[in-house]
């Protein structure tokens, strides 16, 4: 490599550092802080890793907000209920739109996809009111059922299924196998890494979820995590090392989830991207 | 098991979602089958030969009951089953592209098809095990299809198609995917098995070297109609029309015009002669394959035809040659409706 | 797919598939659509919800609330301050990523963390970024010289704080869309450019940005759609919740609406204005449809 080369690597290189530093001081503040004294956190030049660190602050969260852990409890019942929701109606609705004939199927399709447009600030007041009407605020019901089918998701499937060899299907009803026992038997294995999308997707966005829940809650025993972590400044004032481990208990799952999971959430996102 | 087919006819709509933005236009009708009618006997490998769009899988889908017929009777041994889903008929099916499940190994493949009709595991994997056998696959059972060849991928296609021992295969254009000489290969394996399991088989391709090799009868189909329906020797030697006189044979068959007639000769039924008598003309092209040599003559009328001479020739480019053929090899057709003539 | 004739049996298979699905979102999806729109024209009492005023009433006083003309100057701004430059910068850090360097799974990770983030713990660490005497910002600023200013406090820093706040967050879904586009560009097209003698520069120009325009497109429009909706990363970074910002400086229609409906409790002039938002999306989504139709470049 000539001179020139390798000073545009290095050049290259730091530039890629610098944005990753600017990315990652916000998380590795968070974290800091969190594990700080509440003198600690006033001092400058800050304190990157403090010794010893103060996890005390974590259980000390719980002084000024009882329900954290419930909302932990929430958030966890509410995403995976929810996503399995929203998966087995995708699964069930894609099923239609790419395999089976039928009246109308065109016309609702374009329906859905036109609603898909809409933003969602539209359907807030109508859907609040919808809840009240059903008795459900307050309750689980609330927080799951609006989002157990997701326009997105079925459009996504459906685009999946289509590539999937009708041959496969005229095999399988050759082979004396019936329309359900096909979509179960053959088309959901097939269909794993869209599902798998789908999934980290849904979780994701139920997990972070805040509008919605903020208006369909009141009482903090129902709370989600979002929720309490914005009202936990109100109970808590300007602690900031607690306010921080809050945040931390909020955002660790889904970096742990991400971490483990990116292939497949960078691949959801990119294919919507592609699709656009 | 006899199978019969009565006027079997099949239009398809124009499709669902361009006529939804076309309403008013007048709704595009594409018959695929019309009024087609045939017997197909038991144990028969009976093909459906025809240029691509005929309508031959469309009939082939018809016998699954993958597609519901607009009318006609569709038979199998004395029961009508017309109205009767895929998955009832009790058929096997081969595809293009094998249609294998690509999630399960070899061996659940095959079971797929017994476990749908709730066979015992023991009778299962016995059945199971037999059929790999008679395709010889049996080293392949746990492997998964993506890890096959394309050959091995029609043998598995093959055995799961019979395991439930069915009283009809349908093979729709079995053979396509294949390279060359893994196609000559298979076409024997297809025939070896269709016969000593001694079942019925419908056997669609555009191939009509692979009609006249594997069947026993052949049926010639173009835009939906049956042209021509019986033994490959003699749709060779006695093509109902221009059709198929044109469709059957390789190199092509030779049409001429001759005493306001379509005449038709076969490559190999013209013989040099010493002086002028059926066609005159200078050789344009000549190449040698193997044992023969192909020649191609053009007539001073600008008419073409090919033919066969003796691989050790003399023959040159822009050599003038007289061809002869005997009375019984030409075939003459009628201009006008393509049907053949002047038979007694 | 074949085209033989869907059968009533067949028909009534398929809406039972379908049933789930259709339940939910004609409850939650579709027929809130249409309530909203006759909501938007009546006035409802509060709590029994008896329409009370039917007409343009809503929308006549969203034209003279100057609060609305507030927050829609906001959201402009607010657009305006985002989307563009968020693109510009991932676009640079995707090219960047996109040579062959060593970690770029690493770097374009770190740069995708903010989207599995919640809005609201990424809102907290910022306004703890952002405060005035102990924030890290102003005190790395301190190092260039920069008077230390009041982020968070001051209605004039309000709107830049939470601006830079939401380009950082984006940049992630931004890059990844970018160097999915890149993907599909023909590494043979470089190599032509190259061979034609042309610079790093010029490949970017002839080729690069041309063959990405769709992606650059889609990330416009997902972007103007995205920041028009902005809420929760206000009613976070923002403390107080009464305003959203110091006098209110940071509101958005958005929130504009979440106010006249939580606050106020009045369902049909929150949905009015919603209505206008949507009416706005859509306007800017044809217009970006109509401009791009002329920009972008598709295969």
């Amino acid at each position: 490599m000539s001179t020139k080369a390798v000073i545009g690597r290095v050049v290259i290189y730091l530039i890629l550092a610098m944005g990753a530093l600017i990315m990652l001081v916000p998380f590795v503040w968070m974290l800091s802080t969190s594990l700080q004294t509440a003198h600690q956190v006033n001092i400058r030049p800050p304190i990157w890793i403090p010794i010893p660190a103060q996890w005390g602050n974590y259980s000390r969260i719980l002084d000024f907000a009882p329900h954290f852990p419930r909302s932990f409890v929430n958030n966890l019942v509410v995403a995976s209920i929810g996503t399995i929701l929203e998966l087995t109606t995708a699964i069930l609705a894609a099923f239609a739109f790419s395999r089976l004939r039928f009246w109308g199927r065109d016309i609702l399709f374009y329906i859905l996809l036109a609603t898909m447009m809409v933003p969602g600030e539209i359907m807030l007041i109508p859907n609040f009111l919808t809840i009240v009407r059903f008795e459900w605020l307050d309750t689980y019901r609330a927080l799951i059922m609006p989002w157990a089918a997701s326009i997105l998701s079925i459009f996504l499937l459906r685009q999946f299924f289509l590539a999937i060899p009708e041959q496969l299907s005229y095999a399988a009803k050759v082979d004396g196998c019936r329309d359900f026992r096909f979509l179960w038997s053959i088309m959901v294995p097939l269909a794993r890494p869209a599902l798998v999308t789908i999934a980290l997707l849904a979780v994701i966005s139920s997990w972070n979820a805040f509008m919605w829940p903020l208006i369909v809650t009141n009482s903090p025993s129902m709370r989600t995590l979002p929720l309490a972590l914005a009202l936990f400044r109100g109970e808590a004032g300007t602690f900031f090392e607690l306010l921080m481990a809050a945040s931390v208990v909020v955002v660790l799952p889904m970096i742990i989830l991400f971490i483990f999971m990116q292939k497949h959430i960078v691949a959801g996102v990119s294919r919507s991207g592609l699709k656009g | 098991m006899d199978v019969h087919l009565k006027g079997l006819t099949m239009a398809f709509d124009g499709h669902e979602t361009a006529s939804l933005f076309k309403r008013g236009s007048a709704p595009s009708k594409v018959i695929a089958v019309n009024n087609f009618s045939a017997t197909i006997k038991s144990g028969e490998m009976v093909s459906l030969l025809g240029p691509s769009g005929c309508g031959k899988s469309t009939t082939l889908m018809l016998l699954a009951g993958l597609y519901r017929p607009t009318s006609g009777q569709i038979i199998f041994g004395g029961e009508d089953v017309t109205r009767i889903d895929a998955e009832k008929r009790g058929i096997g099916m081969v595809f293009q592209n094998y249609a294998l499940y690509p999630h399960l190994t070899v061996r659940k493949n095959i079971l797929f098809p017994l476990k749908m009709k709730k066979v015992p595991k023991a009778e299962a994997n016995k059945k199971m095990e037999e059929m790999a056998r008679l395709v010889q696959i049996e080293h392949l059972l746990d492997r998964k299809p993506g890890q096959l060849s394309g050959g091995q991928q029609q043998r598995v296609a093959i055995a799961r198609a019979l395991v439930k021992e069915p009283k009809l295969l349908l093979l729709d254009e079995p053979l396509s995917n294949l390279d060359a000489r893994l196609r000559l290969e298979m076409r024997e394996e297809i025939r070896r098995i269709q016969l000593k399991v001694g079942i019925t088989a419908v056997f669609v391709t555009h191939d009509q070297e692979e009609a006249m090799s594997i069947s026993d009868r052949i049926m010639l189909m173009r835009d939906g109609i049956l042209q021509q329906e019986c033994h490959p020797q003699e749709m060779y030697r006695k093509p109902v029309n221009i059709f198929a006189a044109e469709f059957i044979g390789s190199p092509p068959i030779n049409m001429l015009d001759r005493d306001g007639q379509r005449v038709g000769v076969r490559p190999e039924h013209f013989t040099l002669s010493q002086e002028q008598d059926f066609f005159t003309g200078k050789i344009s092209h000549l190449e040698t394959i193997g044992r023969d040599t192909l020649i191609r003559v053009q007539s001073a009328e600008n008419e073409t035809v090919r033919t066969f001479v003796d691989g050790n020739t003399t023959l040159k480019i822009d050599d003038t040659c007289h061809l002869s053929v005997k009375p019984e090899n030409i075939h003459r057709f009628n201009p006008a409706t393509g049907e053949r003539v002047g038979d007694a | 797919m074949d085209g033989t004739r869907p059968t009533l049996l067949g028909t009534l298979k398929a809406y039972i598939y379908l049933l789930p699905a259709l339940l939910v979102l004609g409850t939650f999806s579709i027929y809130p659509l249409f309530r909203s729109l006759f909501m938007a024209f009546t006035t409802v009492h509060r709590r029994t919800l008896e329409v009370e005023e039917v007409g343009l009433h809503n929308f006549r006083f969203l034209m003279d609330d100057p609060r609305f003309a507030l927050a829609l100057r906001n959201t402009f701004t607010f657009v305006l301050g985002v989307v563009p430059v968020a693109i510009l910068i991932s676009l640079g850090i995707a090219v960047l990523l996109n040579q062959k360097i060593r970690g770029a799974t690493f770097f374009r990770s770190i740069f995708f963390l903010p989207f599995v983030t919640s809005t609201i713990a990424i809102a907290m660490v910022w306004n703890w970024i952002f405060h005035e005497r102990h924030g890290l910002l102003n005190y790395f600023l301190g190092f260039v010289g920069v008077d230390p200013r009041p982020w968070i406090d001051h209605p004039d820093h309000a709107m830049t704080a939470l601006i830079i706040m939401s380009i950082w967050s984006r940049l992630g879904f931004n890059i990844i869309i970018l160097l999915a586009g890149m993907q599909t560009i023909d590494k043979q097209l470089y190599l032509a450019a190259k061979v034609d003698g042309a610079s790093a520069w010029h490949r970017f120009k002839t080729v690069t940005v041309p063959l990405l325009s769709p992606s650059i497109f889609f990330l416009t429009v997902m972007g103007v759609i995205g920041s028009f909706r902005v809420f929760g990363e206000i009613y976070a970074l923002f403390p107080g919740g009464a305003t959203a910002g110091p006098a209110n400086s940071a509101l958005t229609v958005v929130y504009y609406v979440f106010q006249r409906f939580w606050d106020d409790r009045n369902f049909g002039l929150a949905t009015a204005a919603a209505l206008v938002l949507f009416v706005i999306i859509l306007c800017f989504t044809l217009l970006q449809f109509w401009v791009g139709k002329k920009l972008v470049h598709y295969k």
